[in-house]
């Protein structure tokens, strides 16, 4: 499982609502007289406003890469909007290390921004009419670092991105995959602490995307940044992810680790996301393993918590018999049976 | 990557000198030259008079020689023409008032419902009451013929270079040329080709105007979606079913907005066009009072002119924007009833002219203009005469000359003179120190020119100097062409009326660069400014360029600063718009990546929106540019010298060699002026990847 921190949360969202149309903060508060939630944004949509974040409540423990996933229009790319307030939210909070940047004044904000927050744009965002190491190194500007400090700092972060050498060239020289680098290395110039990611793959061709996440997982091994993450894609969310909010319309419908998602979604719309994803890269053996030990097993595989169903069954293709299922530390802990492990992985077709 | 290599050479040790720099230090060197040994050598100063070809005569024995040949066809065209002239004028004059309004307020309310309507209905109201409703009518009557006129020759024109595309370079070349000549400059052989009358106006407003249909029709026609071409050749159309049945009506969006420029050109000239002698048009009164000094009827009459603008421009306007039809029954019944008055009236007896009921008001503008110049009269002078001995003049003749004890106190010496270039030699050595080369050698040069005078600058400074600007700007091809372009005025003997025009819409460029820019800026800054810019930019737009000599004649007389606050007042609009345009149309992400960087207001507007908008902007100065040279020589009329003032004063002699010529090097110093800004704006796009 992945490693929980016990230190605050990073980011904490709570009752977020962003409604789009006139006197939308009036009528969002008449609306809400409606009860529910769903309720208010059926309220809301009959005045001709739109809701385009609901009611949207998580948090995002330090050092943990938060995916957000949803299909256009799902109102994902407003709600990291919200969080960064690049836009207004209508109502609800958002706490940064405990400080609810939607009170926070222009200067605090300017502030946070230029020390504490970095984020990466879908369509890159670069400036044409700068350098590679000028846009990389904008964020340093802002800040009234001089000319010297802000190229070392930004040759730092190209290598950072292995787009050492390329400092002088403009944007439009470079290819989609390097333009994204250069975004990626400007987000990260001021080392911030927090790291918002707005689809940053998604107008990448399939292998360069593949590439980029993984140097991506690798950057974040080592700066260990609070994340969130936007995406579309399904498997770019469960490859990324250490946990996962699913959007629909606004709303959050549901937030889990990438193994939650697709072993028991929590309707219809969550599991047809899944149905084309290996099951058996994703859960677990302990998602089919049973406490209720059976007296005799004849065989033993080496099973562990933690194991996929994919490797998991590899080892007892050949076994009939239910199997023991050890911790880290060797204790039994519980039985699979290895019909069960087939049957998880079935279940992916239909 | 050739590109990168040419960017700012930040962070390396030496000077590597960029285009900018070496064209700086060369324009230097030759100005050095110049002014150091002007004294010795004049021709460094002025081009030697026996160098000087006889141009304008060369180019009167021509163009006569052509006019006599053309002659008899032209006048045939003229009698022909004038029939179609007549009977529109006898109709639109001859029809009693309450009938043009009813017809005139249905039509609006057919185009755009009630608000049309009654724009239509107060504006021509308003002309029945000013008792300028015939000479109004005479107007329309000519616009009336001369558009139909303009809209077919600039259709006829674009659909040619749409269909055979090797012919759209020099279709371009030319509508560039019918569009900077001069207006005033190609009166002179129409007045000797088709002889004096309203015909003239009328054809000259017709080769004014077909430009920006032509150029409408073409873009509309080009951005036909291939797609719909193609069902159209799919579907087994012909080529002529294709374009008229397909392509043209799919372009009509654009066809209409050129159907509105064509209209408010030819308003534009025909009001113009009375400068060559009237016939009872609207120009023709405002001429007349304004040469009167009779500020009143001046600025009725004028107003009449803005109302005509106003609702021709608007109503045709809407006619290019999607709208819903209206019911056309209360077309009809706003029709019947004017009708139903007219028929009355008629009956009645009852003033078919309209009325003079605005006789009061005239009166009233006539005396409060007469007290405000009485009262402020000494601040009014205050404030001309200092813009003239501090502004103008220094820039006209320099400030070696300029600088007088009665003026400034002070007279200019040998020592100031060093002192000067002391001070700016300083500044400029800073800014080479600091790796600015290029702009050290402007600095520099800016300091020459102001210490000499534009309209004493030995012509070696300035046609290198406009040559080094091509080259940087584009590159050998420009400077070459602007070199033999600014060559042929050289030799023509013009040279000193050219460079007094240059220095006038120079500073009158300058200025509406400066307040334009910030206007612009401030509009983009602040949407509540832009409420209140917007429609005064959309006013001074939609005026015909002759009214803007009534209000600066109401108050500073005539003479150059009144022509330069006319100019200015013109040109202005462009700036002001391209600019606010250029700063707001920043992609959203890299606003958005600004923010999020940690950018202020303002460090998002200097570092990434101005930047970005540089392109725009300086499309805007482009047009800036050529409004000006086209009012400069509309403001011959109220006093200036140069160029403008040559052509006028040929079209009053009908001195063919003279008017065609200084129209033609008006059109060379406009067209120079655009080659050099729209070579620098497509660098910069080119910059920005755009």
């Amino acid at each position: 499982m992945t490693e929980q921190k016990t230190t605050a949360p990073a980011i904490e969202v709570e009752d977020l609502w962003q409604v789009f149309g006139e006197n939308a903060q009036t009528a969002l508060r008449d609306a809400r007289g409606a009860g529910t939630d769903a309720s208010t944004a059926q309220a809301l949509k009959d005045k001709g406003l739109i809701p385009a974040v609901r009611a949207a409540n998580f948090e995002v423990k330090s050092g943990e890469l938060f995916v957000i996933m949803g299909l256009s229009g799902s109102g994902k790319s407003t709600l990291i909007r919200c969080i960064s307030r690049l836009i207004e939210p209508t109502a609800g909070s958002v706490r940064i290390d405990g400080e609810d940047i939607l009170q926070a004044d222009e200067k605090r904000l300017i502030e946070l921004r230029r020390h504490k927050l970095g984020m990466v744009f879908q369509h890159f965002g670069l400036f044409p009419h700068m350098t590679v190491a000028d846009n990389v190194g904008f964020p340093l500007k802002m800040q009234g670092m001089g000319k010297a400090e802000r190229r070392a700092r930004a040759l730092e972060v190209l290598d950072l991105v292995d787009l050492k050498g390329r400092e002088d060239t403009y944007p439009r020289n470079l290819s989609g995959g390097q333009r994204q680098r250069v975004g990626i290395a400007r987000s990260l110039a001021v080392n911030p602490d927090i790291w918002f990611l707005d689809e940053p793959f998604s107008a990448l061709d399939p292998l360069i995307r593949r590439q980029l996440q993984d140097e991506f997982l690798n950057i974040q091994a080592t700066l260990k940044k609070s994340i969130v993450f936007i995406t579309h894609d399904i498997q770019e969310a469960l490859k990324l992810a250490d946990r996962i909010a699913i959007m629909k319309d606004g709303e959050v419908v549901q937030i889990g680790t990438p193994e939650e998602i697709v072993l028991h979604p929590v309707n219809d719309y969550v599991a047809e996301f899944s149905k084309d994803v290996p099951k058996g890269r994703h859960g677990c053996v302990e998602n089919v393993m049973t406490q209720d030990i059976p007296e005799n097993m004849p065989d033993d595989p080496g099973l562990k918590v933690g194991m996929t169903i994919e490797t998991a069954l590899a080892k007892c293709m050949s076994l009939y018999e239910p199997v023991p299922v050890h911790d880290a530390q060797g204790a039994l802990v519980g039985a699979v049976n290895p019909s069960d492990l087939a049957a998880a992985l079935q279940a992916e077709e239909t | 990557m050739s590109i990168a290599e040419e960017g700012p050479v930040s962070g390396q040790r030496g000077l590597q000198l960029s285009k900018g720099g070496i064209a700086a230090i060369v324009v230097l060197a030759v100005a050095v030259i110049c002014r150091s040994f002007g004294a010795q050598f004049e021709w460094l100063v002025a081009w030697p008079a026996a160098l000087t070809v006889p141009m304008t005569d060369w180019v009167g024995t021509v163009v006569g020689g052509f006019l006599d040949v053309f002659k008899p066809i032209a006048r045939l065209f003229s009698y022909l023409l004038a029939f179609p002239m007549t009977w529109v004028g006898g109709l639109l004059g001859g029809a009693p008032w309450p009938l043009v309004l009813g017809t005139v307020t249905a039509l609006g309310w057919l185009i755009g419902g009630a608000r049309m309507a009654a724009l239509a209905f107060f504006g021509f109201g308003f002309v029945v009451i000013s008792g300028y409703w015939l000479e109004g009518m005479n107007t329309l009557a000519l616009v009336a013929v001369s558009v139909p006129l303009a809209a077919l020759l600039g259709a006829g024109i674009g659909i040619l270079a749409f269909e055979y595309p090797k012919l759209k370079g020099s279709v371009n070349v030319v509508l560039d040329v019918m569009q900077t000549m001069p207006t005033f400059a190609y009166l002179t052989p129409l007045l000797v080709l088709f002889g004096f009358g309203p015909v003239v106006g009328l054809i000259a407003s017709a080769i004014f105007a077909a430009p920006p249909m032509a150029r409408n029709v073409l873009l509309g026609l080009e951005r036909v979606e291939p797609e719909i071409r193609e069902a159209a050749v799919m579907a087994g159309g012909t080529r002529r079913q294709q374009l008229f049945l397909v392509e043209l009506p799919a372009a009509s969006q654009q066809i209409m907005i050129g159907f509105n420029q064509c209209l408010m050109a030819a308003l534009s000239m025909v009001i113009i066009a009375a400068v060559i002698g009237g016939f009872e048009d609207i120009g023709w009164e405002v001429l007349l009072t304004m040469r009167k000094a009779l500020f009143g009827p001046a600025f009725l009459a004028g107003s009449v002119i803005v109302v005509f603008a106003v609702v021709i421009d608007r109503m045709s306007a809407a006619l290019a924007e999607p709208r819903p039809a209206q019911d056309k029954r209360v077309a009809a019944t706003i029709f019947a009833i004017g009708a139903a008055v007219a028929v009355w009236a008629a009956v009645a007896e009852w003033n078919p002219a309209g009325f003079a009921a605005m006789d009061g008001v005239a009166e009233a503008v006539d005396q409060g203009v007469g007290q405000f110049t009485a009262s402020y009269g000494t601040n009014l002078d205050a404030l001309k005469n200092s813009a003239m001995f501090y502004g103008l003049l220094p820039l006209r003749i320099g400030l070696s000359d300029a600088v007088l004890p009665f003026t400034w106190g002070f007279a200019w010496t040998a020592t100031h003179t060093f002192v000067f270039y002391a001070v700016f030699a300083a500044i400029s050595g800073l800014m080479v120190l600091r790796g600015h080369v290029a702009g050290a050698g402007f600095v520099m040069i800016a300091a020459m020119v102001l210490e000499i005078g534009v309209a004493q600058l030995p012509w070696p400074i300035l046609i290198g100097g406009v040559a080094a600007l091509g080259w940087v700007a584009s590159g050998r091809k420009l400077a070459l062409q602007v070199t033999l372009l600014l060559g042929l005025i050289l030799i023509s003997g013009l040279w000193e009326r050219a460079l007094l025009s240059l220095y006038l819409s120079g500073a009158a460029v300058a200025a509406c660069a400066l307040v334009g820019g910030f206007l612009g800026f401030w509009s983009a800054m602040s949407p509540r400014a832009w409420l209140v810019i917007r429609p005064i930019c959309d006013t001074l737009q939609t005026i015909p360029l002759f009214v803007f000599l009534i209000p600066v004649l109401m108050f500073f007389q005539i003479g150059e600063f009144s022509a330069f606050l006319a100019i200015c007042m013109y040109a202005v609009v462009p700036m002001v718009r391209y600019t606010r345009h250029g700063l707001i149309t920043t992609p959203d992400e890299m606003i958005e990546a600004a923010t999020a960087s940690g950018a202020g207001r303002w460090q998002t507007m200097l570092e990434v929106r101005a930047p970005y908008a540089a392109p725009t902007i300086l499309l805007g100065l482009n047009q800036t540019i050529l409004y000006a040279f086209a009012m400069l020589v509309i403001a011959a009329l109220i006093g200036t010298t140069g160029l403008g003032q040559s052509i006028y004063l040929a079209l009053g002699q009908a001195d063919v060699g003279l008017g065609v010529t200084a129209g033609a090097a008006m059109a060379i110093l406009a067209l120079v002026a655009d080659r050099l800004v729209q070579g620098f704006a497509e660098e910069r796009r080119q910059a920005l990847g755009l």
